[in-house]
């Protein structure tokens, strides 16, 4: 019942615990209060449930009574014995205990000394479970023969605690029980109070051996920024070594739980982190968009090259993680083994750039006279197809299933093609993102034409190529102002004709009826052209629509209109005027 | 106070009609016409008288109403018999 209970117990009351006591100072009994609380919400089985109320009460009792540490000792007596029947009932007499012998300060030294003993031991017995916070206490007496054993040359300090410890439960024994312990053990009650601060403050320490389990949060992003990194990282490696590549064929046996990895991962990569930016300067940057856009676009063309690279990648993560895995066998978690791989990533990853920009700019050349030119001409259709199938991660997946198997041929080949297909890649990854904001625009292919020349002759480009997305996607913003400026233009003259002061609500009111007016206007105006059988709109029109509206009639002319409402330079546009020369403008 | 609610009477006003984007309009609604070179002066113009009976109109529905300041409700009223009238 226990192990089920584990799992369920880890995220809730351990890591309320060990929040708690890795925040509040150990020196304020509030916060034991609080962890106290917290340890009572765990589910306790009712038939020790009992039990424990008793004992909490009897514990309460000699506090009031006053005598501190004894209490304490009979505590942890009591605690031994119960141990083998309950676990939980050990914690609650902890929590109980803790408080006093968070009073003494100096100690805190020796605070990581006993949890790594907890940890060992609760590995035979993964049954502790939660309660494994505060067990550490309780279970001195008991483990203390495998601590010192499992314990290595880096706890000399937790021996000598483990020997104290030994001393003291020696001491305890010898006392008749519980009750009579507070006068016997008086004297020893400054061993016990030094005793208890080492076994009140594991859970500090113990926080710090499984971290995955104390940071999930931080650890997920770490797992983010590490798969990019280890993109990077892998490409360069598929660049540097050849021969690398040939873990891909190893790649198409465990696709599926690959695959499975490639989503979390890859979507990161859009919604990056900031300081990966900050790390990685600008060609790591056009690289992430490369692999970014890889996992994206599936078009058939890209797929030959493209969707092996994530299984490559993936293949070596996984490698990685495991060996990660073997060398700290205490962090068998994936999420702590890839927090682990982060540094060594960092690392690679700006090394890989490197490699890449070299790659790029050796293989341009060649690349620009011989296969891409092929390539190119395919690219436009192919696109249509990637973005197509961008919306929906499952079809990618699908593709990149079948991307291995292709990729077994290019891994078979030796170093230099390598470098030109991977190179390849790249190029055609970008071209992608030029062609991606260009495809809006109804000449999308001659854009691509127009930017997939430059783009590989000059490495740093796909940088300033990506700007222009980003100024179109503020452009819509932008237009969308004008059309707001120009209608506040009109209300403003609205505001002079009324000659009255207006309310700004009544303003906004304008604007509406100026945009239902121009939209009527429209209307209107296509009518008349269609009608006329013109796809134009001429004045005659114009002139219509106003004496539609009733402004023109058989006294006031359109010129009359004109020559009242609108100034000089607009009315020699519009009304005809003989001019020197014996010329006429506007010509009739 | 209401001030700063409240939009006072303007005293000077562009006469310059905003060409570009009087085209930009038109060319937004229907994207497939022409419209020819003079005719957004036009358009500026029917505007113009546009605005002008609808300020005379809910400017005469505030003094209707005994209102020192037009509300929106006046310009809503005017509105409806404005843009009905202005009906190509």
């Amino acid at each position: 019942m226990e192990g089920s209970y584990i799992p369920d117990s880890e995220p809730t009351t351990r890591t309320l615990l060990r929040r708690l006591l890795d925040t509040e100072d150990p020196h304020t009994p509030r916060g034991r209060q609080s962890t106290r609380a917290s340890a009572r919400r765990t589910p306790l089985e009712t038939p020790f449930s009992m039990r424990l109320r008793s004992q909490t009460k009897t514990t309460t009792r000699r506090h009031s009574h006053g005598a501190r540490s004894i209490g304490r000792l009979a505590h942890i007596q009591t605690s031994g014995r119960l141990k083998e029947q309950t676990p939980r009932t050990l914690l609650e007499n902890i929590l109980l205990t803790a408080p006093e012998s968070s009073m003494v300060v100096p100690e805190s030294a020796l605070k990581p000394v006993p949890a790594p003993q907890v940890v060992q031991s609760p590995s035979g017995e993964s049954s502790r479970g939660s309660l494994e916070l505060q067990l550490p206490e309780l279970k001195p007496p008991t483990t203390l023969a495998p601590g010192l054993l499992l314990a290595l040359g880096k706890r000399k300090q937790r021996l000598r605690l483990s020997e104290f410890q030994q001393g003291v439960d020696q001491e305890l024994p010898l006392s008749p029980g519980p009750l009579t312990e507070p006068h016997g053990n008086a004297g020893a009650s400054s061993l016990t109070s030094s005793l208890n601060l080492a076994l009140a403050t594991p859970p500090v320490p113990q926080s710090v051996q499984r971290p995955g389990l104390a940071r999930r949060p931080p650890t997920r992003r770490a797992v983010d920024v590490g798969a990019f990194l280890q993109d990077l990282q892998d490409t360069s490696v598929a660049l540097a070594l050849p021969g690398d590549s040939l873990r891909t064929p190893v790649a198409t046996l465990p696709t599926d739980t690959v695959l499975e990895d490639t989503q979390p991962f890859s979507q990161p990569l859009i919604g990056r982190s900031p300081n990966v930016r900050h790390s990685l300067p600008c060609p790591s940057s056009s690289a992430e968009r490369t692999v970014g856009r890889r996992t994206q676009s599936s078009g058939p063309r890209l797929q030959n090259n493209s969707p092996g690279r994530p299984d490559q990648l993936l293949v070596g993560k996984a490698e990685e993680v495991d060996a990660l895995a073997v060398g700290f066998p205490n962090t068998s978690n994936s999420s702590s083994g890839e927090d682990g791989l982060q540094p060594l990533q960092d690392g690679v990853g700006e090394e890989a750039e490197d490699v890449m920009e070299e790659s790029l700019s050796m293989s341009d050349e060649e690349e620009a006279a011989g296969a891409q030119g092929s390539a190119r001409a395919e690219e436009p259709k192919t696109h249509k197809e990637g973005t197509e199938a961008e919306g929906s991660w499952g079809a990618t997946e699908a593709k990149e299933l079948e991307g291995p198997s292709r990729d077994k041929d290019t891994a078979g080949r030796t170093g230099s093609p390598e470098l030109t297909s991977i190179t390849l890649e790249f190029q055609q990854a970008r071209q992608l993102e030029f062609l991606e904001p260009a495809q809006p625009t109804s000449t999308a292919v001659g854009l691509f034409r127009q930017q997939s020349i430059p783009a590989p002759s000059l490495p740093p480009e796909p940088l300033s190529a990506r700007r222009p997305p980003r100024a179109r996607t503020a452009g819509p913003r932008l237009r969308q102002d004008p059309y707001k400026t120009g209608l506040s233009h009109y209300a403003k003259l609205f505001s002079f004709y009324t000659k009255m002061p207006m309310e700004k609500a009544a303003l906004e009111m304008v604007e509406k009826c100026l945009d239902k007016y121009f939209q009527h206007l429209c209307d209107d105006l296509e009518v008349f052209a269609a009608h006329a059988g013109r796809k134009t709109v001429r004045p005659e029109d114009l002139e219509l629509l106003l004496r539609r509206q009733g402004l023109v009639t058989d006294q006031v002319s359109l010129h009359v209109l004109v020559e009242r409402h609108l100034p000089l330079q607009y009315r020699q546009l519009l009304i005809p005027c003989a001019f020197s020369g014996n010329t006429v403008f506007p010509a009739q | 106070m209401a001030l700063s609610t409240t939009v006072s009477q303007s005293k000077r006003i562009k006469r310059k009609a905003p060409r570009g984007f009087l085209k930009r309009i038109f060319k937004r609604q229907k994207p497939h016409l022409r419209l020819e070179s003079s005719c957004d002066l036009l358009v500026h113009l029917n505007c113009l008288l546009f605005i002008r009976r609808l300020a005379e109109e809910s400017r005469a529905n505030a003094c209707k109403n005994k209102c020192g300041i037009i509300k929106d409700q006046h310009v809503l009223a005017a509105a409806k018999v404005i843009l009905k009238k202005s009906r190509g």
